[in-house]
């Protein structure tokens, strides 16, 4: 128990040690409890072998209704501040279900703590994750025009969510987690609107808003959760849940969605990216949208035939054209951004399938998501911060000029499609289970096709990015940009980990060793030895351009989106859900 | 031992089978045509020319496509995991396309650009045929797929949809835009000379093995069918080879997506029922 | 060690550029690889991409426009190679001979194997061409062959030869002399 409340008390008191001090003090700080956070959850997994169930004391509870009024109450502040219509009325909306369910009183009672080990799991990801980001996050702000006090704020902010997500994911009180939800609303919204000009309040209120349906989705998930079951109470609820009333998990999942940003609700996700870069990288990587397959993995053994496999199509669904949607887009962030929504989609489909081979899967694709995005996220931050980068279009031949980012990225870009590494294991096993469901219904033929045209319109994208970078003059001698150390170990801790992943997924011999090792080392020696032994009488020669010796510019190439498919696939997402609710209800 | 052989002589195997369809398709359109063991020459001759390279990087990536595509074929023949097969084979073709984005070469882009939109057609009926291979072996091990009876039956609209995308891999008409031989001067491999262009040239042979081994799964154990299934299947793509013009990018992905998954979708939603 | 150089006979592989030809001996080069005469049955691929190539046919009689492509295709194709004159307009002129526009015959520029001469050549004179190009082919050396004007001399660093920009632009010195 000692380890929960260190994960989640610790970051809270750093959140205020960091206002103290100098720059160097809180550096130092900050790195300490970083290696205290990411040691604890790793002895926490390793010493793992039975869930954990316990109750806070009463005086907890007070707190946290406090707490809830207070933060709904600053919803509605900052709703009628801004003048925003959508904010005030659904912050409304949850003060009034939030007094329904305060008024109801559920009688079965169970533990507010509950830590199994896929919760094990996602705190390892967020410590060790999260802790690397905020290490990079460090360096990035001084780069940043504030105030030391603003730029304080923002690693104290950074804590903040680390402690929330810590301890989101070992709650079992729906109550406790909606007030969790919230908060991560609450921090993802002063995270956004940190730049303070108009896009980011515009961007930050978008998040807000859209999150609030998910606070409404699930205050409306506890009513009628305490009016039919009695309890309030995960365990519970999903120990006693009646095939024929599933409506509080569903209306839970339709929660899950928002927070993952699912299309349709996938804007509030995109609109982040004003915020400076580490943001992105946690909100992506380690925290928030991570809430979403977690919940969903949490509901499965709940699931009905129905609900379960409208889920799954919902999931394969969203991946397949949130990354058909990223073909067209230009801004690296917002390509990763949207890389993000489609695997959210994808784990969110494995969880709702809930056979152990599909939530291995998922949990596989939780971590190494987490990692590789982390690092790809870092490196979007490097490329605007030394190079001034943004667009994919610009970073032409980059390898020129900056190899060791180049590397980072490739090998994010490269572990989340292709083998040996991690998520390819997980796309591998996705696969596999949703082959397994067709047998018992043929309905899940189409989460394949949605899956295998996904994962191919990924790899076409990721490899599109990745293929500008190689565009490389020859043999040209180039300047070097220096980067900041700070900024490369972070990556470095990451493609670590990585590695260290691909380890572990041999080592529990999803595939032999045969398969993994054997191609790995062929292709990367033989070309070596070629290499060594030819590359000397090689003549360097021009490109073949018909002859003409003129130069040329060569750009990236897209893929012309209309608009009438964005709209047409954000409506049949739509129709998802409502087929998901009303055939629930029905 | 003997798949161990058989892996060592697969690119050996391919040129005599590209041979042989040289001599076929010269046969087809009344001409004497070149010797069988042509492609034999032409790779000896490659190794004596002066090499050339426009950068590192470009070189290298292209001989990692041939030896993953080795490997590919490797593992094919000793029955490993096919779905895993399958995206090794993607990984062999990024290979490809990352050599052909690294040089700044037009045409090289512009093929490399079409080969990207080829695994977009054919990727998908790959992996549904490995799930058809599952729903009906349980496994996705190929050497279960060889021992049990054969799959031609029950997996016949897959076989279909599978038959389309044999062009593709081939480069044949009239899907053979990605290579498009004179129109973008083969497109990705413009760039490899000499001794590296080698390496491409069996490569593509490679292909042929990595395909028609594929084929020679819908005949499960029996050997016989197998062969036959090579020989009709082999004599019908160089039939259509000869007798198609070459068709867009974007006609070659509306046809073999629409009609692939189509076929692939029925395959598998019968499957399920019966 | 069996010998390789006798494989380079049986697989030449061509490149060929018009330089200005009425396109009289193009068509009948297509013609001689085409069916009826099939240069296939000696392996010949008509590969349109120098760097692949052994065998250079060039037709016309080298307009200015098209010296520099001339010498920049030359230079790109490897060791060991043959060039031939397909034409009589790209052995000496033909009946362009001494025109303002016009070099007078391919040889002007770079070193040429076989002339076939022809007004337009007969396939039948082609395919007997290329077999001579092909005996001068197996006597080659991989020693490399430069061209006679627009060449500046390959530069040589850390034992890479470096051929990159050895075909010159033509600027402001016209080279016509």
């Amino acid at each position: 128990m000692s380890i929960y409340s260190t994960l989640i008390a610790a970051p809270l008191l750093f959140a205020v040690l960091v206002f103290v001090g100098t720059r160097r003090v809180r550096d130092v700080l900050s790195a300490i409890f970083i290696v205290i956070l990411g040691a604890l959850s790793l002895s926490n997994i390793f010493s793992f072998n039975a869930p954990l169930e316990m109750s806070l004391p009463e005086t907890f509870h007070v707190l946290f209704i406090l707490i809830d009024v207070a933060v709904l109450a600053y919803f509605l502040w900052q709703g009628a501040l801004l003048k925003h219509a959508y904010v005030i009325f659904f912050a409304l909306v949850q003060i009034l279900l939030y007094g329904a369910v305060m008024f109801l009183s559920p009688s079965i009672v169970s533990g507010d703590i509950f830590v199994d080990d896929i919760s094990a799991v996602m705190l390892l990801v967020i410590n060790i994750v999260g802790g690397i980001i905020i290490v990079y996050a460090l360096e990035y702000i001084e780069n940043e025009e504030f105030t030391s006090l603003k730029k304080n704020g923002f690693i104290a902010m950074l804590f903040f969510f680390l402690a929330v997500m810590n301890f989101i994911v070992c709650t079992n009180n729906i109550e406790i987690f909606f007030l969790l939800f919230e908060l991560t609303t609450l921090c993802s919204y002063i995270l956004i609107a940190y730049r303070g000009d108009a896009l980011s309040r515009k961007n930050a209120l978008q998040a807000l808003w859209m999150n609030q349906i998910g606070g409404i989705a699930i205050l409306a998930a506890l009513i009628f959760s305490i009016l039919q079951y009695d309890t309030v109470y995960f365990d519970v609820l999903i120990a006693n849940s009646n095939p024929l009333y599933l409506l509080p998990i569903v209306l839970l999942a339709i929660a899950a969605f928002v927070k993952g940003a699912s299309i349709p609700f996938d804007k509030w996700l995109l609109g982040a990216m004003v915020a400076p870069t580490p943001v992105s990288a946690i909100l992506h990587s380690a925290t928030m949208v991570k809430i979403a397959p977690y919940l969903m993995l949490k509901l499965a053994p709940a699931m009905s035939g129905f609900v379960s496999l409208t889920i799954t199509l919902i999931g394969t669904f969203v991946f397949f054209s949130a990354s058909l949607l990223a073909l067209s887009k230009d801004y690296f962030k917002e390509i990763l951004g949207l890389s993000t929504i489609a695997l959210l989609g994808l784990m969110m489909a494995l969880a709702a399938i809930g056979t152990p081979e599909a939530v291995t899967a998922c949990l596989v694709l939780i971590v190494f998501h987490a990692i590789s995005k982390a690092l790809l996220f870092l490196q979007a931050g490097i490329l605007e911060k030394n190079f001034h980068l943004k667009y994919v279009d610009d970073i032409n031949g980059l390898v020129n000029h900056a190899p060791l980012v180049v590397f980072f990225i490739v090998i994010g870009f490269a572990s989340l499609t292709l083998p040996p590494f991690g998520a390819f294991i997980a796309k591998f096993m996705a696969i596999e289970s949703i082959a397994g469901e067709i047998i018992h219904n043929p309905l899940y033929a189409f989460a394949l096709i949605f899956l295998a045209l996904g994962s191919v319109f990924l790899t076409l994208l990721y490899f599109k990015v990745v293929t500008k970078l190689f565009a490389k003059d020859a043999d040209v001698k180039s300047r070097h940009v220096e980067i900041s150390k700070f900024y490369t170990i972070p990556s470095f801790l990451l493609v670590f980990l990585l590695l260290i992943g691909m380890y572990i997924s041999f080592e529990r011999a999803f595939l032999s060793s045969l398969e993994i090792v054997v191609p790995l080392v062929l292709i990367a020696l033989i070309p070596a030895l070629f290499s060594l032994l030819l590359f000397k009488k090689a003549h360097r020669v021009k490109e073949y351009n018909c002859g003409e010796k003129d130069d040329i510019q060569l750009s990236m190439y897209y893929f012309h989106m209309p608009r009438r498919v964005q709209i047409t696939l954000t409506i049949l997402a739509t129709l998802g859900m409502w087929i998901l609710l009303l055939g629930t209800i029905v | 031992m003997i798949e161990i052989l058989l892996i060592v002589c697969a690119p050996l195997i391919g040129g005599l089978i590209y041979g042989l369809e040289r001599k076929m398709r010269a046969r087809m359109q009344n001409r004497q045509g070149p010797p069988l063991l042509q492609p034999f020459y032409d790779m000896w001759k490659l190794i004596d020319k002066q090499a050339f390279i426009i950068n590192p990087y470009h070189t290298i990536l292209g001989m990692m496509h041939f030896i993953s595509l080795w490997m590919v074929v490797a593992f094919i023949i000793l029955g490993e995991n096919l779905l895993y097969v399958i995206f090794l084979h993607l990984l062999s073709s990024i290979f490809l396309i990352l050599a052909g984005f690294s040089v700044k070469s037009i045409y090289s882009h512009i093929g490399s650009n079409r080969e990207l939109l080829a695994i977009l057609a054919y990727e998908p009926i790959l992996i549904m045929l490995g799930v058809g291979f599952f729903i009906l072996n349980g496994s996705f091990d190929i050497s279960v797929i060889r021992e049990n009876s054969p799959a031609l039956a029950s997996l016949f609209l897959l076989f279909l949809a599978f038959l389309m995308l044999i062009p593709i891999k081939l480069k044949k008409s009239p899907f053979d835009a990605s290579e498009a031989h004179q129109e973008i001067v083969g497109g990705v491999e413009i760039e490899f000379s000499g001794v590296f262009f080698e390496f491409l040239y069996m490569a593509k042979w490679l292909e042929y093995i990595f395909i028609y081994l594929l084929l020679m799964l819908f005949a499960g154990d029996n050997i016989l069918l197998g062969t036959g299934l090579f020989a009709i299947v082999f004599f019908l793509v160089n039939l259509v080879d000869n007798a198609t013009a070459r068709i867009k990018m974007s006609h070659l992905l509306k046809i073999v997506l629409g009609i692939g998954l189509t076929l692939g979708m029925c395959n598998l939603i019968g499957l399920s029922y019966v | 060690m069996f010998n390789l150089k006798k494989y380079r006979k049986k697989s030449p592989w061509i490149l060929h550029y018009n330089a200005g030809s009425c396109n009289g001996c193009d068509i009948e080069i297509l013609a001689s690889l085409a069916p009826k005469y099939d240069l296939e049955r000696f392996g010949v691929v008509n590969t349109g991409n120098p760097k692949q190539s052994d065998i250079f046919l060039v037709t016309g009689p080298v307009t200015l426009r098209s010296r520099e492509r001339l010498v920049e295709l030359y230079m790109q194709m490897p060791e060991p190679k043959v060039v031939v004159a397909v034409g009589s307009c790209s052995c000496t002129g033909g009946v362009f001979r001494d025109m303002y526009n016009v070099e007078d015959g391919v040889d002007r520029y770079i070193p040429v194997d076989v002339y076939i001469p022809g007004c337009a050549v007969s396939p039948e004179l082609i395919i007997d061409g290329l077999v001579q190009g092909l005996e001068i082919l197996e006597q080659k050396t991989k020693e490399m062959e430069k061209p006679l004007k627009l060449f500046k001399e390959s530069t040589c660093e850390e034992g890479i030869v470096n051929r990159r920009d050895t075909a010159l632009k033509v600027g402001k010195i016209d080279e016509k002399n």
